[in-house]
């Protein structure tokens, strides 16, 4: 026999050092010795877990891949997507010469590109029209890439005068819109045009569902003849340059400020070519990534009872560890190696599907999108997966591994050691606790917003506490509730309270995803019922832009004038940019994200002497009619809480490239829902009457005088644009489509966790089953009455689990409809009634699967083995 | 507190043990005074429910007396904490179950190698490869517990007892999963380890013959010694 020495220490090496290695080592050693025996069983113990796991994990980084490939594909397409290195835009006004000789001079190559929305009619049709997206380009257009056309011809060619027309490409939906070929007469204005290619790739347009109307691309010479740039009129001048090789656009940008300091003009690099369409990925991201990290919370509930089973059957091995000289530590070290392990097989799988699932996506689709997606492997979103993936399956697993670690190894010397049922000890609550705030600190720091964010993270406690409450009253209700005399229902009742029941397994796994389903639908529901009910009866028809001061009068009369008309109204309008609040510059000031959108771009702002109706003042008071001071604005409440004004305080704005330093005079609290004209600021009198201004108007008439009313508001007036409010709720609506599609399928996600985890619930139940349904038998039940017990049981258990989920469901979707997106709020029972009777099916089924399996089993050898 | 050669293995003094239940506390053990000397083999019997089982429990820590006091290997272990209790099982403590529980997942040599393992012995696998040839297994090491018999099984488990060579050992019903031949068998090498290993033992059973073969007996009735 050898001798009972311990190792030998080598010298050099303190003694902790040496025991944390041994015991790391050993640790490791015990750890895969049972999971060698796992992996020879397939993993068939784990399957949940990693099913869990996989899916959560796949669906955070797939959702972080996409958005990855998309942004850099933006990036990649910046300077085309941009229509050069720099973009300079104007309103309502051109660069004065002075600035474009600054441009020519500082750059390699300039180009000029107005915009502006319009209305154009068929030479030979007189009864059709369609408000368009005009774009006029100069010969030096595009700067970057290719416009494609069909037929392909030279744009100059295209578009020159020819037989005394110009020439214009259009979007093909017009063509079919109004009735044309390529080669018809088209007029816009007071021009008219002769279409001669439609457009069938367009390098400087993000494509996009949302648009007020098709392409009508011309050349800047033929403008003139239309008679459309009027003063004040909604036109955006574009001045596009590309820069000389290894020219810092930034160290651009300054000098430009530094040179023309005043010009007011938006300055665009290739950087933030199409910000829209990086915030709706964003925002995109952040929504289906907080739906994703749902999937691994309902996972990890599923990891949970997955490593509880597992240690329930290796309860006994726990014991003879611990008899056998393992302290508690190492053992708890053993079980969270085999855990990190087999977690490790999840996260790759769900990495290397997430990873390249978008691509498999981007070869099928990638066509259709917006922007061309860059195709690769995303390291940080695939990292961000694993560690989330990573950190929820050890924080859901110290509990179940800390609690097992606390067998007693007396119970060794017993028939039968019962499952663990005491929880683990402080320290590794306190793990646990530490475990959850890292997934609430890495959920709220990987966020692109934190705002909402918090609300998740918040959400997700609160929900699931709610559901655990909700679990326990009905245990308590089934247990205080006087059995009734019916023994199917006195012991359906039973099952659901009595020790070990799937009650809290159940309503929490399937709960919580059902939660999130009910949420999403009901906050979809409302804003398409928004949108396509709502809305269209109490908006106006059409709204009017671009109407001169001195076709008011006639405008009106026209307008009016047709049999069936409404509620018209009508304003003066120009746009100016906010530059500086309180003095502070916006680039400098600290503007909330909800209060962001005020200060990105160019704001309609107008001019009254009376307070618009439907607005209160809440704070200061309205001006005198015949007011004729200082600058003095009304703006609305909210905007100067965003702002962290108040009366007294200025806001300086860009007008046509004057400054301009308003005083507030007033807060208006602003009534959005009344879909009358308001304005978030309006000037006094005294201050913008001088300025280039134009009218908008807006009317209510029936669908049955649409055609009418936009003849006469249009036919008079080329310069004017009709918009129908039906076409873009319309898109609206068909957006929203395209967007709940991609919400809800992802979201369904976690249905699909949830019945994993519940099956695990189920499973892990389903001894206790056999053996119920064996001493049923024995004791004279019949196959039906057990299965009726077991159907009444899980019937209730889902109806039960609905109607918890789809009350807290329906308060989040109250909540998010009521005060984050301040719309209007309905119940839509019917979302409800489905939720309602996915949640029972799915249950029953589930339930009736195992309990068929229960009832298949002999009696005898489980009495025998008993 | 080194221990002389003269002084006992194991004293046990006054010793309780109540447990409580739904009913009110249970009182298993009733104040058993006992004292055992190196290499002493004792034999407990006694009626189904008398507290023997319970007896094993608290000499190897694993269920805290109530009240008295046990000293084992020159330690009280009932002033010890969860952790030194578990080190006193590791260093001093072998311990032989009536369902053997062996670790289903580990071949018959790495259960041997266990208690060598946590206790950080140099060549853990050489010197259980020994004590699997001392019980007749040296050519099932790599045989995991389901590939075994029932008696087999045990004398891997017999083997994993001394194989720390604990100074004593605790069997609890060795036999009493196992036929009544290899039964035989199994208690005829526990003995012969025994002597080999010189190590103390209390062998609990029901079977009077069994506990004939120990030097001593000692019988225990409602949780008090009946008889030594």
């Amino acid at each position: 026999m050898h001798s009972s020495t311990p190792s030998s220490r080598p010298s050099g090496i303190p003694t902790w050092a040496l025991a944390w290695t041994r015991d790391w080592s050993l640790a490791w050693t015990l750890a895969w010795r049972e999971l060698r025996a796992e992996f020879s069983n397939r993993l068939r113990g784990f399957r949940i877990f990693l099913i869990c796991l996989f899916l959560g994990v796949a669906t955070i980084a797939a959702v972080g891949s996409l958005s990855a490939a998309l942004t850099a594909g933006l990036e990649a397409d910046g300077a085309k997507l941009l229509g050069g290195d720099i973009d300079l835009r104007l309103l309502h006004r051109q660069a004065s010469a002075e600035q474009k000789a600054y441009l020519k001079a500082n750059s390699q190559a300039y180009s000029e590109v107005i915009k502006m929305r319009a209305m154009a009619r068929p030479v030979d049709q007189r009864d059709k029209r369609a408000m368009v997206e005009l774009k006029a380009v100069d010969q030096a257009y595009p700067l970057i890439g290719d416009l494609t056309t069909k037929p392909q011809r030279p744009l100059t060619d295209l578009l020159r005068k020819q037989n005394g027309l110009f020439g214009v490409v259009v979007d093909g939906n017009l063509l079919a819109r109004l009735g044309l070929d390529v080669g018809a007469r088209i007029k816009l204005g007071a021009a008219t045009y002769q279409i001669r290619a439609t457009v069938v790739t367009e390098p400087d347009r993000v494509a996009s569902v949302f648009s007020f109307g098709p392409r009508f691309l011309v050349s800047t010479a033929s403008l003139a003849a239309t008679e459309l740039i009027q003063p004040g009129s909604q036109i955006r001048y574009h001045h596009r340059l590309t820069l000389t090789p290894g020219t810092d656009q930034e160290q651009w940008k300054n000098d430009l400020a530094t040179a023309l300091p005043k010009a007011g003009w938006r300055v665009r690099t290739t950087t933030d070519a199409a910000p829209n369409v990086r915030r709706f990925i964003e925002r995109m991201t952040l929504f289906l990534s907080f739906v994703g990290l749902t999937v691994l919370l309902v996972g990890g509930l599923g990891i949970t009872g997955a490593v509880k089973s597992y240690l329930n059957a290796r309860i006994a091995s726990i014991a003879t560890f611990k008899c056998l000289g393992a302290p508690g530590d190492l053992v708890f070290k053993i079980y969270m190696i085999q855990i990190l392990t087999l977690g490790l097989v999840g996260v790759i799988g769900g990495i290397v599907i997430g990873g390249v699932g978008p691509m498999i996506l981007f070869s099928l689709i990638g066509e259709q999108l917006p922007i061309q997606p860059v195709g690769g492997l995303f390291p940080t979103p695939l990292l961000l997966a694993a560690g989330f993936g990573l950190l929820s399956s050890t924080t859901f697993a110290i509990w179940p591994i800390a609690s097992a670690c606390q067998v007693k190894p007396a119970s060794l010397f017993r028939s039968k050691i019962a499952p663990i049922n005491t929880g683990p000890t402080w320290t590794y609550r306190i793990y646990t606790g530490v475990g959850v705030l890292l997934l609430a600190t890495l959920c709220i720091w990987s966020a692109n917003d934190r705002f909402f964010a918090y609300w998740f993270v918040g959400g997700s406690v609160l929900t699931l506490s709610l559901l655990r409450f909700g679990a326990a009253l009905v245990m308590r209700g089934a247990a205080r509730l006087t059995p009734p005399a019916n023994a199917l229902w006195r012991l359906a009742q039973a099952n659901l309270h009595r020790p070990g029941a799937a009650t809290p397994g159940i309503i929490v796994s399937m709960g919580l995803g059902l939660t999130v389903l009910v949420a999403i639908a009901l906050i979809e529901g409302n804003l398409k019922q928004q949108i396509s009910e709502r809305l269209p009866d109490k908006a106006p028809a059409f709204f009017f832009v671009d109407i001169q001061p001195d076709q008011v009068e006639t405008f009106d009369k026209a307008v009016t004038g047709v049999d069936g008309t409404s509620g018209f109204q009508r304003v003066p309008t120009l746009r100016g940019r906010i530059i500086k609040i309180a003095g502070i510059a916006v680039e400098k000031a600290n503007v909330p994200s909800e209060s962001q959108w005020a200060t990105r771009g160019d704001r309609a702002l107008t001019f009254a002497t009376e307070k618009p109706r439907q607005s209160k003042v809440v704070k200061g008071t309205w001006w005198p009619a015949d007011y004729q001071g200082p600058p003095l604005i009304s703006l609305d409440a909210g905007l100067a809480r965003g702002f962290g004004i108040d009366l007294g305080d200025t806001l300086t704005f860009n007008i046509l490239g004057r400054e301009i330093t308003a005083t507030i005079g007033n807060l208006r609290e602003i009534n959005w829902h009344s879909l009358r004209f308001d304005f978030a600021i309006i000037f006094a009198p005294g201050t913008l009457e001088g300025a280039p201004f134009t009218h908008i108007a807006a009317v209510e008439a029936d669908r049955t005088i649409e055609d009418a009313v936009e003849k006469a508001a249009t036919d008079p007036f080329p310069n004017i644009s009709a918009i129908r409010v039906r076409d873009a709720l319309e898109a609206a609506a068909k957006m929203l489509v395209g967007i709940s599609a991609a919400i809800t399928g992802t979201a369904a996600l976690t249905i699909i966790a949830g019945a994993v985890v519940l099956a695990g619930v189920i499973a892990s139940e389903h001894q206790r089953r056999v053996y119920d349904a064996v001493v049923f038998k024995v004791l004279g039940a019949s196959r039906r009455r057990i299965l009726g017990v077991y159907l009444l049981e899980y019937g209730l258990l889902g109806l039960l689990t609905g109607v918890i989920s789809a009350s807290i469901g329906t308060v989040t979707g109250w909540a998010v409809v009521r005060f984050l997106m301040h719309a209007e709020w309905a119940f839509l029972g019917d979302v409800v009634a489905y939720t309602l009777i996915i949640c029972v099916s799915v249950i029953v089924t589930a339930g009736l699967i195992s309990t068929w399996q229960a009832l298949g089993q002999k009696a005898s050898v489980h009495l025998r083995n008993e | 507190m080194p221990l002389a050669p003269s002084d006992p293995i194991l004293a046990l003094t006054d010793v309780h043990l109540d447990l409580n239940s739904d009913a009110g506390p249970v009182h298993i053990l009733r104040g058993i005074d006992l004292e055992v000397n190196h290499g002493e083999t004792i034999g407990v019997i006694g009626p189904s429910g008398s507290g023997k089982t319970s007896l094993l429990m608290v000499i190897a820590g694993l269920e805290p007396a109530t009240g008295g006091t046990v000293t084992a290997a020159g330690q009280d272990i009932t002033t010890l904490d969860e952790v030194q209790l578990t080190r006193f099982r590791r260093d001093h403590v072998g311990i032989v179950f009536q369902s053997f529980h062996l670790v289903p997942t580990m071949s018959a040599l790495e259960n041997v190698a266990l208690p060598l393992e946590f206790a950080g012995k140099e060549h853990a696998f050489e010197r259980a490869r020994d004590h699997l040839e001392a019980v007749g297994l040296g050519k099932r090491a790599k045989h995991y517990p389901g590939q075994l018999s029932g008696g087999e099984q045990q004398r891997v488990a017999l083997a994993r007892a001394f194989a720390a060579e604990p100074a004593i050992l605790l069997a609890d019903e060795p036999t009493g999963s196992l036929d009544q031949d290899t039964g035989h068998e199994i208690m005829s090498l526990l003995f012969d380890l025994q002597a080999r290993v010189g190590t103390t033992m209390i062998l609990v059973t029901h079977a009077p013959d069994l506990a004939g073969r120990c030097g001593r007996i000692v019988k225990i009735a409602d949780g008090r010694v009946a008889g030594d």
